[in-house]
């Protein structure tokens, strides 16, 4: 028995089960080029603009200020000791969780990821609280002569707070993922615990390292709300890049205000390139992991 | 392997136990356990759970805790609805420019608070390049109102939501979505009965991330929100305030205030998230 | 070196992995530890690997009580299931590893350590993939190179964790051959796990069957087969 199907005589273009209508999809992506603009693109734009509204000479001689100078010099020495402290806490405690068998794990992971979920203002309390003058230990140390809040120990201490969970979020996965198998056999190979963790586990883990880092070191430097809480802005003191920001705006003195933001959106520019360079990289080492 | 009952002494062969589990403990005592101690300490004994609630159960108070989580709210809603959209159209399409696109999405990772918040009031104040034709064809003033505010919080959380989905998007299997076509399903269909569902668990965890993240936010907030008191004060702006005025208790019954309602909203959505697991089982 | 395990016993928290066994391997002996998932012969070999504290119990190497010693001590050739290869060296750096990390007095020369990868590369008949990573190879490539690894920290013995799992059965058989040639030519007193009969009635000069953190019998291929003392054994061992 014969049925016949009717075939038209002009033959549909084919489109995949699993696409939507070309229609649809240019306009998906023009919603969302259109949003990105508005909300991403527009920004970037404007602190380049107004940064050179009066021509790069004025610019660049902002940045020459001792003002600018100080809080640019701040926020490097802030970052300079924040990044490798992290870097050891994260290197730490992503040994201790993925090498070791114990209960609690789920608490201390919690923990290290409890400063996300706090405002950066509360993050700038709490050291306020612990080492303001108002408290019997601060108090002493004023008088010692080292006085935290108001000072730069304190605005390393929020910043520490903030950048806290960025290393071990990023190691902690990839270690896991990668066991415990290469450390033993470098063990029995008659390796000691420091040549095991340099030349067995380091390498595997130094692009999640540099991603963590990146990311630690991004935050280090702009973060506003912590320390403009700890650091009294005490200006050439204790202002940091974006404390200086806030300044030079609240004057009206918009080219310095959006000079020194470009520098630091230079920054994140930089960042981002890293972070996608390094994605490319270490998706391929995990993909490498995968096959083994 | 059986996890163990916890001991000081190490565990295994493996070398490492005794430093790396003191460093941990030691710097997350230091720089969260005691803090986090403190400003409860100074909160419900050294002030009271009452003489709290009296600070907090004020107008100027409400509004600013009210205005935070509702904005942080709006923000992150709509930032679950674009990033799951954004996040589709990064991954299935193609088209110029997308990998500069990918990578910008970042952006709000890498770009200091303050930075973003000086560009976007810049960008949207009356006589800015989107605020004023905005204020022309809309009659909207967009800075120096919540829209602003809700403007700076979806900048924020964009990443969120997007970084979360991606990954589930790029890990689903075409065949299931082939097998729904050849049931006869409509594309519309197949997308909202069955790949949707498979993002939600991903897509609200990016959501809960978006929200804690947008209830503290500062420093992209207070340059573009106006700041006036009951109408577009933040809650972390008030707890400057009464910083300034040296009113400590003041502040940290505020700070309070704000973590138990995270805590909630955050717990709530961690239930969903079981739930949602449990009904559909692991996917 | 002739092993000597005293009443080991092994708990995980408060699940026995070993009840107490004991057992004696003679020098130079090729023994296989045979038995199903859950039997406790991969704990047992991580032991004697110093891979694990044992709860309870001595091991002596010709002897002397061994229990005290360290992993590294140990000089135990250990090969592991997933072979463990460091996948960012090459297959060269993987095989000298062991002999580099020795302290500066009894560390070969470079040349001579280059020398001895190289005869080790032969004896596992690879001579060229030295400059390759583990990424790179197959399977059975792998496991030759991570045994030419154990090898070449010159172990007192040579401990194999399910050495031919992964593989399919070509390579396994002649992966097998190569590994009772290695026996053969080194001498060295070797204990391996399988879960596979087979392979251990084939392989071994003696056979321990286990279950449950027990051993139920101990004895040489052909007996264990004509002759088994428990019901266990009756049925697990196919004829």
């Amino acid at each position: 028995m014969t049925d016949t199907i009717a075939i038209p005589s002009r033959p549909r273009a084919f489109r995949p089960a699993t696409t939507e209508p070309a229609v649809v999809k240019w306009a998906l992506i023009a919603l969302c080029l259109a949003v990105l603009t508005v909300l991403l693109f527009a920004p970037l734009i404007a602190v380049f603009d107004e940064a050179l509204r009066r021509g790069w000479a004025f610019a660049l001689q902002s940045l020459l200020e001792p003002d600018a100078q100080s809080a640019i010099w701040l926020t490097l020495t802030v970052a300079a000791i924040v990044v490798p402290l992290n870097a050891a806490f994260g290197i730490a405690a992503a040994w201790a969780i993925t090498k070791f068998d114990w209960r609690g794990k789920a608490w201390v992971i919690t923990l290290i990821d409890l400063p996300f979920s706090v405002s950066p203002v509360v993050a700038g309390l709490l050291f306020v609280l612990m080492f303001g003058a108002n408290s019997a230990l601060g108090a002493w140390l004023v008088a010692s002569g080292f006085p935290i809040v108001f000072a730069v120990p304190g605005i390393v201490l929020a910043t520490l707070f903030i950048t806290f969970p960025f290393v071990a979020r990023e190691l902690i996965p990839v270690m896991l993922e990668q066991g415990r198998a290469e450390e033993e056999a470098a063990l029995t190979l008659g390796a000691s615990g420091w040549r095991t963790f340099l030349t067995v586990t380091l390498p595997n883990i130094r692009w999640a390292l540099l991603y963590g880092v990146l990311l630690c070191n991004a935050r280090a430097m702009g973060e506003f709300g912590a320390v403009a809480v700890v650091s009294g802005k005490i200006r050439g003191q204790t202002t940091t890049m974006p404390l200086m920001i806030e300044m030079f705006y609240n004057e009206y003195l918009s080219v310095a205000a959006f000079t020194m933001a470009a520098l630091l959106a230079l920054l994140a520019f930089v960042t981002l390139t890293l972070k996608t360079a390094l994605e490319w990289r270490y998706a391929d080492q995990l993909a490498a992991t995968h096959r083994h | 392997m059986v996890a163990r009952p916890f001991t000081l002494r190490n565990p295994t062969p493996m070398p490492g136990w005794g430093l790396s589990f003191g460093i941990m403990v030691t710097i997350l005592s230091i720089i969260v356990l005691i803090p986090m101690a403190v400003l409860l300490w100074r909160g419900f004994i050294g002030f009271g759970a009452a003489e709290m609630w009296e600070v907090v159960n004020r107008p100027r108070v409400w509004s600013a805790l009210e205005l935070s989580f509702r904005a942080a709210l709006v923000a992150s809603l709509f930032n679950l609805v674009f990033g799951v959209i954004l996040a589709w159209v990064l991954v299935r399409y193609r088209f110029p420019g997308k990998r500069l696109i990918d990578a910008a999405v970042d952006l709000p990772f890498a770009l200091p608070t303050a930075v973003a918040g000086i560009a976007l009031t810049a960008i949207y104040a009356p006589n800015g390049v989107l605020g004023a034709p905005i204020g022309e064809v809309f009659g909207l003033r967009v800075a120096y109102t919540e829209l602003g505010i809700w403007i700076a919080l979806i900048f924020v959380g964009l990443p969120f939501v997007v970084r979360t989905v991606q990954p589930v998007i790029e890990e689903i299997d075409r065949e299931t979505e082939e097998a729904s076509a050849t049931l006869g399903a409509s594309r519309l269909r197949t997308l909202t009965h069955v790949v949707l569902p498979m993002l939600a668990p991903a897509a609200l965890t990016g959501f809960a991330l978006a929200l804690a993240r947008s209830v503290g936010e500062y420093g992209s907030v207070i340059f573009i929100a106006g700041n006036l008191p009951n109408v577009t004060e933040i809650a972390p702006l008030l707890i400057v305030i009464r910083l300034e005025e040296f009113d400590y208790d003041g502040a940290v019954a505020i700070a309070i205030a704000m973590l138990a309602i995270s805590f909630t909203l955050l717990l709530a959505i961690n239930l969903i998230q079981i739930w949602s697991r449990r009904r559909m089982g692991a996917v | 070196m002739n092993i000597e395990i005293e009443e080991i016993a092994k708990e995980f928290g408060t699940t026995a992995a070993l009840h107490p066994v004991s057992l004696t391997i003679p020098s130079g002996t090729l023994v296989a530890l045979l038995g199903p998932s859950g039997s406790g012969k991969t704990t047992l070999l991580r032991i004697l690997g110093g891979l694990e504290f044992p709860s309870a119990g001595r091991v002596l190497f010709d002897g002397s009580d061994a229990t005290g010693l360290t992993v590294q001590e140990r000089r135990a050739g250990f090969v592991f299931q997933s072979y463990a290869l460091f996948r960012h060296m090459t297959v060269f750096d993987n095989i000298a590893y062991g002999l580099r990390a020795r302290p500066r007095k009894t560390r070969p020369s470079a040349p001579e350590i280059a020398r001895r990868v190289t005869k080790l590369l032969d004896l596992i008949k690879l001579p060229d993939i030295g400059a390759r990573y583990p990424s790179q190879l197959s399977g059975g490539q792998r496991q030759r190179v991570a045994l030419a690894r154990a090898l070449a920290i010159e172990p007192r013995m040579l401990l194999l964790d399910e050495p031919f799992g992964a593989l399919d059965a070509k390579v396994r058989r002649e992966l097998r051959q190569g590994l009772r040639d290695i026996h053969d030519t080194t001498g060295l007193t070797t204990v391996f796990v399988t879960h596979d009969q087979d392979e251990a009635m084939e392989l071994a000069d003696l056979v321990v069957v286990m279950s449950m953190g027990r051993i139920e019998q101990v004895g040489k291929p052909e007996e264990i087969r004509s002759r088994p003392k428990t019901p266990f054994v009756r049925e697990f061992i196919t004829a």
